[in-house]
């Protein structure tokens, strides 16, 4: 109950319109039930793991469907290298077109596809020679994406070594106090129960 | 220490400088404000000047010791800002995929379009005007395409704010271990 009204005062996660806050929440109950944080500062960590959690996730879907999108361009790209005949323009309409034709068919006509398959195979390649294209044409992006990816990577793990910096100070400093209260400092100090005079009977 | 005659030269230089000419130096200048803005302290609002109180409560608990209040603020403070950022991003984000970037469309591009424009009506011709892009009719349609395109529209954006949030988290984590110390 407790943890629930320390959550309640943390600022909501914002989520685009797109992503669910059911998933969200149970993201942060995994979280919560891996790290179990105690008070307001480890929960205030833990939302903020499960905040960049949730952005990687939300990067790395952007990433697949990148790649995905540069796929068929990418496909007419590597379809205008491999059709060209010795002496050919490469930016031949003919070919081009050709290309193009055969890139569009590929994602519906099961044809299509086995002719690419046999095209790429007689010069000893295959679709990932496809997929390297796409992930080339769209390098600056990705490289873009990686670079934040790789931030959040690290204050993710940043934020998971101050929970534990935080207990073990916390823990050193609760030593300290119960450290104080046996020294006796700051409470009264009791009498052995030996020096007690005896009561008469 | 410069001498009196390389202090009038600074100067004259200096007024030599006018800002930006080119249409990219001129927009990246018309974001600096933006940039400033969110530099500038949240507690100005007073909607978070009353989540930060409660949050510095919950914190510090019931505590009258100014300094550990103090401490608590830093480390409130530093949440809220890292809030506000991660806010900004998903806006960001949302407008680029309503919209299909954060600019609105221009019908001209740079300032040699609006000379060729105007040369035209000086020598009598009516110009045509060109029309102005749609972003958005280049989006995808469908998600998760639709938001992934979105994203890789303000990357370069979002890359600005991923320093933002770095630094309230580096100035929130500080907090934390001052506040235990």
């Amino acid at each position: 109950m407790r943890l629930r009204n320390e959550l309640a005062l943390l600022p909501k996660s914002p989520l685009l319109i797109t992503e669910t806050a059911d998933e969200f929440d149970a993201l942060r109950d995994a979280f919560e039930g891996e790290i179990k944080p105690q008070g307001i500062i480890e929960q205030m960590y833990v939302h903020d793991i499960c905040s960049i959690v949730w952005e990687i996730l939300r990067l790395r879907r952007c990433k697949v469907v990148i790649i995905n999108s540069a796929f068929r361009s990418a496909l007419e790209g590597v379809l205008m290298q491999l059709l060209r005949e010795p002496g050919q323009y490469a930016h031949s309409t003919h070919l081009g077109n050709q290309a193009q034709a055969l890139a569009h068919a590929w994602f519906t006509d099961k044809e299509a596809k086995k002719q690419v398959s046999e095209t790429l195979s007689r010069f000893d390649l295959d679709e990932s020679a496809i997929e390297a294209e796409a992930i080339r044409r769209s390098s600056s992006d990705l490289e873009l994406l990686d670079r934040m990816l790789a931030s959040l990577e690290s204050r993710r793990n940043k934020a998971l070594g101050c929970v534990a910096e935080y207990r073990a100070s916390l823990a050193h400093q609760l030593r300290e106090s119960a450290d104080r209260i046996i020294d006796g400092k700051d409470v009264l100090r009791l009498e052995p129960a030996s020096s007690k005079k005896p009561t008469a009977a | 220490m410069a001498s009196h005659q390389q202090i009038a030269a600074n100067r004259r230089n200096a007024r030599k400088s006018t800002g930006p000419h080119s249409g990219a130096g001129k927009k990246r200048a018309s974001r600096n404000a933006y940039r400033h803005g969110l530099r500038s302290s949240i507690t100005s609002s007073a909607g978070f000047a009353k989540q930060l109180d409660k949050l510095v409560r919950e914190i510090a608990g019931d505590t009258k010791d100014a300094i550990l209040l103090e401490r608590a603020r830093a480390i409130a403070q530093a949440e809220l800002e890292l809030a506000r950022v991660r806010r900004v991003k998903v806006a960001l984000i949302e407008r680029a995929s309503a919209f299909g970037e954060l600019d609105p469309p221009q019908a001209f591009s740079s300032v040699t379009q609006i000379i060729r424009l105007l040369n035209a009506i000086d020598r009598g011709r009516v110009p045509s005007f060109p029309e102005p892009v749609d972003s958005s009719a280049t989006m995808p349609s469908q998600e998760p395409d639709r938001s992934a395109e979105a994203i890789r529209r303000v990357l370069p954006e979002l890359r600005k704010l991923d320093r933002y949030e770095r630094r309230a988290a580096a100035q929130r984590d500080r907090a934390v271990l001052f506040y235990n110390s």
